[in-house]
């Protein structure tokens, strides 16, 4: 269960920013100015046991923050966020990995990131090289990899992991067909299992096809909060009606 | 039940297990990738503070001269002592850059990080306490028992350096400069602190001032434990001093470090 009540993230963007010795005795006098951004405003919401959220919205709605939050990377300026159960986070396009280290050994650094212990590594070692596809390249080091092929083995192992809450954004955008594939059958079985996902994505389809309920988020505010088919239409419809209006105002 | 707010403290430490093993990886990777694509790999480690040792030992003894007993082991346990402190406190500010990729993406306690990197030195320091030893025998200095105190005086320093190494850590991301300070201050430190020369040679008024610095303190009681060069710091006093400072340090650098660490992922 995940539980957010009035969180708000505010990043300041310092207009330019002061990190070496002689920048900050100059501006020991000035008041610094910085840009507030707010990443999100009052955003409460509740994810059920084994719901499959998704989350939709422009770029810069909140999206990335808001999973970033759930995940303990970030800390919300205020508000409260309480999680129930272990968190895999798969954020924005890939992972942490270490380029100068084999496939192999990533696995084992990655799967201790997420909190799994040695011998849960070994049991699901086989199944995330099986699942990433990466057989052949088990000893090269990750750097060489395509990136396609690092968000395979980053997906792989987060999905290893069986973690009762996924975080996932935009992870099918850079796979290949085949990938995805595999991605939308795993998210079968975990909606089978009972495990919650978040899922921020800009494909619509796939929103539609496999959450429950979806989440449209615009400045950083929960603008619409319903079933899938409904919250797409709606932001299908927003989209459009944008568009008409800046061809209107062009014209 | 993993619960925290933006006001409460007690978001570590909860829900998640397997923290050891997680540092032991980080240790591996960290030792891994410093060591990837050299020829030499680890032996480095072993020989930087002996090719330090030779070239301190030819200037000081051809060239000048200190009366000093068993010289070549009073300054290569200095240098190994020494290294260890500068080798940790300056990757603890490196290291950030390096994981911040890790530290976007995942939430994990951040002081792994710092913790499993010192682990790496400290396996680089006992691997050349052990190169240490071998010359030690060699040289055919007289071996008393006071050398088991050497044990003591090291965990002295571990805690001490990781306590600065923390520290150093935390205030990096938002204020960079501490890199370059530290650098000048680990050289200074170098020379104020009796490593290549005898504690003798410095006028007796300044060693208090001397003797302010901890490290200066376990320097110069390991080469009591191990050649006895004469003198008094075996006794509980200095223990208790040592011991003082670097719990103090540590507390500070780890309640900093937890601090500052929660912003990590924005500031860096």
């Amino acid at each position: 269960m995940i539980e957010l009540e009035d969180v708000n993230k505010v990043f300041r963007l310092p207009h330019q920013k002061k990190t070496t010795l002689r920048q900050r005795f100059v501006s020991v006098f000035r008041k610094s100015t910085y840009e507030k951004l707010y990443a999100l405003r009052d955003v409460s919401l509740k994810v059920k046991e084994g719901e499959f959220l998704g989350i939709i919205g422009k770029n810069g709605s909140g999206k990335s923050t808001l999973l970033k939050l759930i995940a303990k990377v970030l800390e919300p300026t205020s508000g409260r966020i309480a999680v129930n159960g272990n968190v895999a986070p798969f954020l924005e396009l890939g992972v942490g990995f270490q380029g100068d280290l084999t496939v192999k050994d990533n696995i084992y650094l990655y799967g201790a990131l997420l909190g799994m212990s040695r011998q849960e590594i070994e049991q699901k070692y086989d199944w995330i090289i099986d699942f990433s596809g990466l057989e052949r390249f088990v000893d090269a080091k990750l750097k060489n990899l395509s990136s396609g092929m690092q968000v395979r083995l980053g997906f792989s192992i987060t999905v290893g992991v069986e973690s009762s809450i996924l975080l996932v954004d935009e992870v099918l955008a850079v796979g290949d067909i085949d990938f995805q594939e595999k991605c939308y059958e795993s998210f079968k079985s975990f909606k089978k299992n009972g495990r919650t996902i978040l899922f921020v994505s800009h494909d619509l389809t796939a929103v539609e096809q496999f959450c429950d309920r979806v989440v449209l988020l615009g400045n950083g505010q929960i603008k619409n909060i319903g079933l899938a088919p409904s919250i797409s239409d709606i932001y299908k419809q927003e989209t459009a009606t944008q568009k008409q209006s800046i061809k209107q105002s062009k014209e | 039940m993993l619960l925290y707010t933006a006001t409460s403290k007690q978001r570590n430490l909860l829900g998640r297990r397997n923290y050891l093993y997680l540092t032991l990886v980080m240790a591996i990777t960290d030792f891994k990738i410093k060591y990837d694509n050299s020829a030499l790999g680890y032996l480095w480690s072993l020989l930087k503070p002996l090719l330090m040792f030779g070239t301190l030992y030819l200037v000081f003894s051809v060239f000048v001269r200190w009366d000093v007993e068993n010289y070549k082991i009073y300054l290569l346990l200095g240098i190994i002592l020494w290294n260890f402190l500068a080798e940790v406190t300056l990757n603890s500010m490196v290291l950030l850059e390096g994981k911040a990729s890790i530290l976007k993406k995942v939430y994990f306690p951040r002081w792994i990080i710092v913790i499993a990197s010192s682990l790496t030195s400290l396996l680089t320091l006992l691997l050349n306490m052990v190169v240490f030893f071998i010359l030690f025998i060699l040289s055919g200095v007289h071996f008393r028992t006071s050398v088991i105190l050497l044990a003591v005086y090291l965990a002295e320093l571990y805690i001490l350096v990781v306590g600065l190494a923390l520290l150093l850590c935390a205030l990096y991301p938002k204020f960079r400069d501490i890199h370059h300070i530290w650098e000048v201050f680990v050289q200074l430190g170098f020379w104020v602190t009796p490593i290549i020369y005898p504690i003798t040679i410095v006028p007796e008024k300044y060693h208090k001032l001397i003797f302010l610095n901890p490290v200066a303190r376990i320097i110069q009681g390991s080469r009591d434990a191990v050649i006895g060069s004469g003198g008094d710091f075996l006794c509980l006093k200095n223990h208790i001093i040592i011991i003082a400072a670097a719990v103090c340090l540590f507390v500070v650098g780890w309640f900093t470090y937890n601090k500052m660490s929660r912003s990590f992922a924005e500031d860096l």
